[in-house]
């Protein structure tokens, strides 16, 4: 049931895509949208929902899926190729991440064919948007001690239990939820994945105001929800296996395009400082050179560790713990970057340029949101116990 | 010839026949090491093949260099390797390959080079007091002068390296035995980075396994070290900066074969990466050994002294300075 049509000219790879990638960008991206440029206004939900469904069409989302469930059917190098170049302009992050780069290709590897037909479409279109279901308020990072339960009964399983931190969940359609199945004591066996629709009877959502002041996140409750049977993903005890594949993926390559983002946000201090005649007198002094020089570094080390596991997906390897050795870096030197920002702006003095007023609400906001790098997608400590104990195999004592 | 995947295997034995050597090179004199490390081929790695060389391209030259770091080697393995190649055909270029000279690099100062004499005092030259050429910056490239000729004084340095102890050198009048230009000099300087990396990798990959060897057999408390969280978060650290190291020379090595722009900004981040979080394994390597790492005798002191002097000899904050300098003029 396509409604869309695919504007991406056929037969393109590599190179060849990454010219199309451009010059669509070029041609396509709305007014307004772009956080460094005048005249920057924060899109709005159904902004975003058509401007995604905009980059699908035009080739720039579902770039690896089989065009049988409406991908283009490339390589993940096309996939790297079109984030450097989303990364490379200031533009707004994804509503439905969590559905095109977590939900997605985990029904590609475990659904069946009626469930990917099903799914995914909506998904890219942008008519179905999906959040993540895993955390609860007594499983955060202890993720296998979750309670929500999932009682199987005949064609439909009953759910009930509470998610926590759900982002996306006030305008989700679908949840990737993950709940019990077995008793808690088997902790990370009998646990089940699911597909539930955010529209079932029972099932309720409560915003929760974040440090930024907007209701991203939510609490999702679920009072005896009837899930079909037709929603459960792969068989009812793969559920941990799948959300460590999640995690995995989470880790690694979604957003693949932070490097260059990063570099954009880099470039865009810069030039704000350039505006203010202060700011510009900053730059020169030694004291921000090092910094300077270290954020550089730091982001040119984020693309040291994307390229290659690019590299070794296609050869057919897997994500593996590498993920966590990434997640560590990007969100420490993003946070570094952030406070290298803010005190660099902060020495603007009153009335400076319009320019120098726009960095500082975006460095800001990227501050206070940085926050959360380090906490979601499995927090810092949580990544660096995997380290020690599944890379460095370290031992746990008698 | 470059480092691509077909010569992974052509790595992984220049990889074991450096480490054979270089464990071998710890009970012999200077000059042996030069025969030994000269017998097994690792000293003309990319010197050009007419000199005696192999011809290779400095991904080559990693395994050995990770070798070098790891085994704590007291050789100018790094200054032998990019001098050799530097010289080209110049006669010298041989008897650096084969062991008969050992050569070395003043990697500070620039002296004056005026009616075929050099005057000026340069500087940080590893191992210059043992050996028999030093390359030395002048106005428009580097000449090589005999460290035993007339009107060349060389001193002890203040340093940290025991291993390639830094010299200081004073010309009054030298001859050059033989010159590089500009380019040459400034493509070895461009070529170290990549080197020093990989030798700082091989450093601090030897100081992990020796802070897990100690954490996992040291009790106290009743448990073994290892068993603490803090300790195991800060071995986890020190393998983060051991595998950034890998990563930013893996992603050298493939924009050099490729023939990449970006990758003059690869070499460099190679380097940043190597000097910030290599130093800060050691350091925290060290820690972890509690008393024990302060002593003399276990050998962490010496690696994070050299990944030190290789800081300065690479002139990391000169690249930084020149890191940012980049950025400000791209945003001008
Ligand atoms: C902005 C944001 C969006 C999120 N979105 C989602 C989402 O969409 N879906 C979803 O399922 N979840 C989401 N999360 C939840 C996130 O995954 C959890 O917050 C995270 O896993 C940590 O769990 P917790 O909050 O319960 O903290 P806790 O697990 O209670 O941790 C508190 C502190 O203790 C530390 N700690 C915990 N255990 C250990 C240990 N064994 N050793 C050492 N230190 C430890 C942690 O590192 C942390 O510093 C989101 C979180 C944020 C901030």
């Amino acid at each position: 049931m396509s409604t869309e049509t695919n504007t991406l000219p056929p037969g393109l790879e590599g190179e060849a895509y990454r010219a199309h990638v451009r010059s669509w960008l070029a041609t396509n991206v709305p007014a307004g949208f772009l956080a460094d440029r005048p005249g920057h206004r924060t899109p709005g939900l159904e902004d975003c929902r058509a401007w995604e469904a905009a980059m699908h069409r035009g080739g720039l989302a579902g770039i690896t899926w089989p065009v049988e469930y409406g991908g283009h059917g490339l390589s993940l190098r096309e996939h790297l190729i079109a984030n450097q170049e989303i990364g490379r302009l200031a533009l707004p992050e994804s509503v439905n991440s969590l559905g095109k780069e977590l939900a997605g290709p985990i029904i590609l590897a475990i659904g069946t064919e009626e469930q990917k037909q099903r799914y995914l479409r909506p998904l890219l279109e942008m008519r179905e948007i999906w959040c993540q279901g895993f955390s609860e308020p007594n499983a955060g990072s202890d993720l296998a001690g979750l309670r929500t339960r999932a009682v199987r009964d005949g064609a439909i399983w009953r759910v009930t239990g509470r998610k926590i931190w759900t982002s996306g969940s006030p305008n989700a359609r679908r949840c990737l939820l993950l709940a019990r199945t077995g008793p808690l004591e088997d902790r990370h066996k009998g646990l089940a994945l699911f597909a539930m629709s955010m529209d079932l009877p029972g099932v309720s959502v409560h915003p929760i105001r974040q440090l930024d002041g907007k209701d991203s996140f939510a609490e999702v409750l679920m009072d005896n929800v009837e899930i079909p049977a037709e929603d459960a993903l792969g068989s009812p005890d793969e559920g941990w296996g799948s959300a460590v594949r999640v995690l995995s993926i989470e880790r690694a390559t979604n957003r693949m395009y932070r490097a260059w983002r990063f570099e954009n946000e880099l470039a865009h201090l810069v030039q704000a400082c350039r505006a203010d005649a202060t700011l510009n007198r900053a730059l020169e002094s030694g004291l921000w050179h090092r910094r300077l020089a270290e954020t550089v570094v730091d982001i040119e080390l984020i693309k040291a560790h994307v390229e290659p596991v690019v590299e070794a997906l296609v050869q057919g390897e897997a994500i593996g713990d590498r993920g966590s050795l990434m997640k560590l870096h990007w969100s420490e030197a993003h946070q570094r970057f952030a406070a290298l920002a803010l005190e660099l702006l902060e020495q603007a003095p009153p009335g400076a340029a319009p320019e120098v007023a726009a960095a500082r609400q975006r460095f800001n906001d990227i501050y206070m949101r940085g926050r959360a790098e380090t906490i979601y997608a499995g927090t810092t400590e949580i990544q660096l116990g995997i380290i020690g104990d599944r890379i460095l195999k370290l031992p746990r004592g008698r | 010839m470059n480092a691509n995947t077909e010569d992974r295997d052509g790595l992984r034995a220049f990889a074991e026949t450096a480490r054979h050597a270089i464990a071998a090179c710890q009970k012999l004199t200077l000059r042996e090491r030069a025969a030994r490390l000269a017998a097994d081929g690792l000293l003309g790695i990319l010197a050009a093949e007419e000199a005696g060389g192999l011809g290779l391209d400095a991904g080559f030259a990693v395994p050995a260099m990770e070798a070098a770091g790891a085994g704590l080697l007291g050789f100018p393995l790094l200054e032998t390797l990019l001098l050799a190649a530097a010289l080209g055909q110049d006669p010298s270029a041989n008897t650096i390959v084969f062991g008969e000279k050992i050569a070395t690099i003043a990697w500070s100062g620039t002296a004056d080079h005026t009616g075929g004499v050099l005057h000026g005092t340069v500087g940080r030259a590893p191992l210059a007091r043992e050996a028999d050429l030093v390359l030395v910056a002048t106005a428009n490239g580097a000449a090589l002068v005999a460290l035993d000729g007339p009107g060349v004084t060389v001193t002890h340095a203040i340093g940290l390296d025991i291993d390639a102890p830094e010299c200081e050198i004073t010309l009054d009048g030298a001859a050059p035995v033989a010159t590089i230009g500009p380019e040459a000099l400034a493509h070895l300087r461009e070529e170290a980075l990549v080197l020093w990396a990989a030798a700082i990798q091989g450093s601090a990959d030897a100081c992990l396994a020796l802070a897990v060897e100690h954490t996992g057999t040291r009790e106290q408390f009743g448990r073994q070290l290892v068993t603490f969280q803090v300790l195991r978060h800060a071995l986890a650290r020190q393998k983060l900066a051991v595998e950034h190291i890998r990563a930013t020379l893996t992603r050298y090595a493939a924009l050099a074969a490729a023939g990449a722009p970006e990758a003059r900004l690869a070499r460099h981040t190679a380097f940043a990466v190597a000097t910030r979080f290599g130093a800060a394994a050691v350091e925290s390597a060290l820690q972890l050994h509690g008393g024990m790492g302060f002593t003399w005798d276990l050998p962490l002191h010496r690696h994070l002294r050299r990944i030190r002097a290789w800081e300065a000899q690479g002139d990391n904050v000169g690249l930084h300075r020149g890191l940012a300098s980049d950025l400000l003029r791209a945003n001008a």
